[in-house]
């Protein structure tokens, strides 16, 4: 997995260090250091050490030995949040929220469907309270009217 | 003196209700954010700083500023209590005290690392008092030269206390330039990374990767240890001891640790990159080596204890000269609060004290106020603290993806930084996970666009020519200090980690 990732991050600094070598002048016309001055040298330092970790890691690669189950709970919570991000631009700040928290403590916190349904109310009421009322920030709205 | 009435002056402005409110609330969040094992101070100050948004802005900065050092107060619970750090800089805490505690001494090891960070904290406060106008005094004749060798020196210094994996960290510092770079470029006009996308003229803002880096992050990195499957009955019971204050021979036997321990760990956090986990870790280091008994060391001595705490409680002091006089942070914690001064107008640097007399005194004033507060919650709010503890990560865990996606949003009304701010935290975990450094990116994207504008208007100056480094006599003291700190840091560092291994050795 590491390595598919330093692959990913190799990807991403090719592309950065092509877009500033067609897109951005190295110098100005007055010869100074021009936009593409900074985005040229990162990009160029970024694909060699990225390079040269990701040989160094094929060279010296043990196999790395993860364990399913500890990846199953990671994966599980980031799953969850993406869907948190896509249900607040859905059904906005109160209702994603206690859709997510529902989902969530009925998965995570298993075997405690009381304290799971107060704290799926509790919590996002406090946060709506703090953050609408108290601190008058934004909060999410949502795609079509909703009563909250 | 001048010193003196400012200070005054300070006091004046701080001792207000509102702010002195907002003072305990950062104390205390600051506290519980220390307790949280994986939260440490960047992850509070970024979660909690769109919370301070609609506040007064010497409010809102002394506020973020108690949730900085109090963090550090709270670390140390769960060092003591259950042999996990409550962040980075509390580590060398658990070699000695949780050794203490299994001996039926946490409550007089919780009370020492209390005065202990006291004692820190305050002594870091006088040396901010009177170095503080000092280094804005120095630091008048900067220009940009100077302004850019100081963001490749604190770069420089914190990659190489990164130690052997350096490379990563280099490729940590790599993206954040990289993110740095989007936005339109001041100098010419010219879009840079924008793609045609209204949201990312302005640039990536650094709140959300923080939130991100440092929230949500930790959080997965924390889901992926296991930690919300694990119990809290490893706590140790501090409540059923015979002695809950600690005896007179306790505070003789310290008192000059504490001194030790204060003057080393504001000198090293004064260091750009260094911070308060290398304070402690060498305060440690140096506590045992001066003892008599460093054989006891490891196994429940309260020197051992004593030492790392003050170290990094005035390291967190420290750490606010470069920021406040340079407006340089040193390290991810401190570059949110300088996110925090430019959302307000601020801009730290050699004439902040000189043109916002009242904010930049006012803020040091606090720092008195806030050691004083944290000193009376560290001793009495601890059960509060340990019932913190107890609460289920399974339970924290989706309350905080709550916090940081409603917090982010709260900044700008942006569904396009709060999606920023979720993939920051994935691409957190895999840092995390595969041994790069969140603090490097970070500080990078904070000091990067500083620097690159700092080098393009020093080639204007110079026409082009780099010499104008070494004509500059503040140039050539900033290459000879970073000289100087690229080859002792190394040892610095090596020598603290070598003294964290014995420790852990004798404790076993």
């Amino acid at each position: 997995m590491r390595i598919v990732f330093l692959v990913v991050l190799l990807a991403a600094a090719i592309f950065y260090t092509y877009v500033a070598f067609v897109d951005l002048n190295f110098l100005t016309h007055t010869g100074r250091p021009g936009p593409g001055f900074f985005p040229r040298s990162i990009g160029i330092a970024g694909i060699t050490f990225t390079l040269w970790t990701l040989v160094s890691d094929l060279r010296n690669s043990e196999r790395e030995r993860s364990d399913p189950a500890r990846w199953k709970d990671v994966v599980l919570l980031m799953a969850l949040a993406i869907s948190y991000a896509v249900m607040l631009r859905l059904f906005g700040g109160f209702i994603a929220t206690v859709l997510f928290l529902g989902i969530s403590l009925m998965i995570l916190n298993r075997g405690q469907p009381v304290k799971n349904a107060m704290l799926t109310l509790l919590i996002p009421g406090g946060v709506y309270l703090l953050f609408d009322r108290v601190l008058n920030a934004n909060m999410p709205p949502a795609l079509f009217d909703l009563p909250i | 003196m001048d010193i003196f009435a400012n200070l005054m002056m300070g006091l004046s402005v701080a001792i207000t209700p509102i702010n002195i409110l907002y003072l305990l609330i950062g104390a205390f969040v600051g506290m519980i954010v220390g307790v949280i094992p994986g939260f440490g101070p960047s992850a509070g100050l970024a979660i909690l700083l769109p919370v301070t948004f609609g506040m007064d802005p010497i409010a809102a900065i002394m506020m973020l500023s108690a949730i900085y050092y109090g963090a550090m107060y709270g670390g140390t619970i769960t060092s003591i209590l259950l042999n996990t750090p409550g962040e980075s800089a509390t580590v060398a805490s658990t070699f000695d005290g949780f050794p203490l505690a299994k001996k039926g001494r946490a409550g007089p090891a919780l009370v020492m690392q209390a005065a202990a960070s006291f004692v820190g904290g305050t002594v870091g406060v006088i040396l901010i008092t009177i170095l503080a106008p000092m280094f804005s005094q120095v630091s008048r004749n900067f220009g940009p030269p100077e302004y850019f060798l100081l963001a490749v020196m604190g770069m420089l210094t914190l990659l190489v206390m990164i130690g052997a994996n350096w490379r990563l960290g280099v490729i940590s510092a790599l993206i954040g330039f990289a993110l740095g770079t989007v936005g339109v470029d001041l100098e010419t006009g010219q879009s840079r990374y924008t793609f045609g996308s209204a949201e990312l003229i302005g640039g990536i803002y650094f709140i959300p990767i923080a939130i991100g880096l440092f929230g949500l992050g930790e959080l997965f990195y924390a889901f992926y240890t296991g930690l919300h499957k694990t119990g809290t009955g490893g706590i140790v019971q501090y409540d059923k001891e015979e002695r809950f204050w600690p005896t007179a021979h306790d505070w003789m036997s310290t008192r000059w640790t504490m001194v030790r321990g204060s003057i080393l760990g504001f000198v090293v956090g004064v260091i750009p990159g260094a911070g308060a986990t290398i304070a402690s870790l060498m305060a440690y280091s140096t506590e045992r080596s001066v003892s008599k008994h460093p054989e006891k060391f490891g196994t429940g001595e309260m020197a051992g204890l004593v030492a790392p705490e003050t170290a990094n409680n005035a390291a967190s002091s420290g750490a606010m000269i470069p920021l406040l006089t340079l407006g340089i942070p040193g390290s991810a914690s401190t570059a949110v609060l300088l996110s925090a001064f430019l959302l307000w107008g601020l801009r730290p640097g050699p004439l902040f004290m000189e043109q916002n007399p009242e904010f930049a005194w006012g803020l040091i004033a606090s720092m008195y106020l806030g050691n004083m507060a944290l000193l009376a919650i560290s001793i009495f709010a601890i059960p509060l603290f340990v019932l913190m503890i107890k609460v289920p990560y399974r339970i924290l865990g989706p309350s905080v993806v709550v916090v940081c996606a409603l917090g982010t949003f709260s900044v700008n009304a942006s569904f396009v930084e709060t999606y920023i701010m979720f993939g920051a935290g994935i691409a957190g975990f895999f840092m995390r996970l595969y041994g790069f450094s969140p603090a490097a990116l970070v500080l990078a994207l904070v000091l990067g666009p500083l620097a690159e504008e700092a080098l393009r208007q020093t080639m204007t100056i110079s026409r082009g020519s780099f010499s104008i480094f070494i004509e500059r006599t503040p140039s050539l003291w900033i290459i000879g200090v970073t000289i100087a700190l690229v080859a002792l840091l190394p040892l610095m560092n090596r020598l603290g980690k070598t003294s964290s291994g014995e420790a852990e050795k004798s404790g076993s």
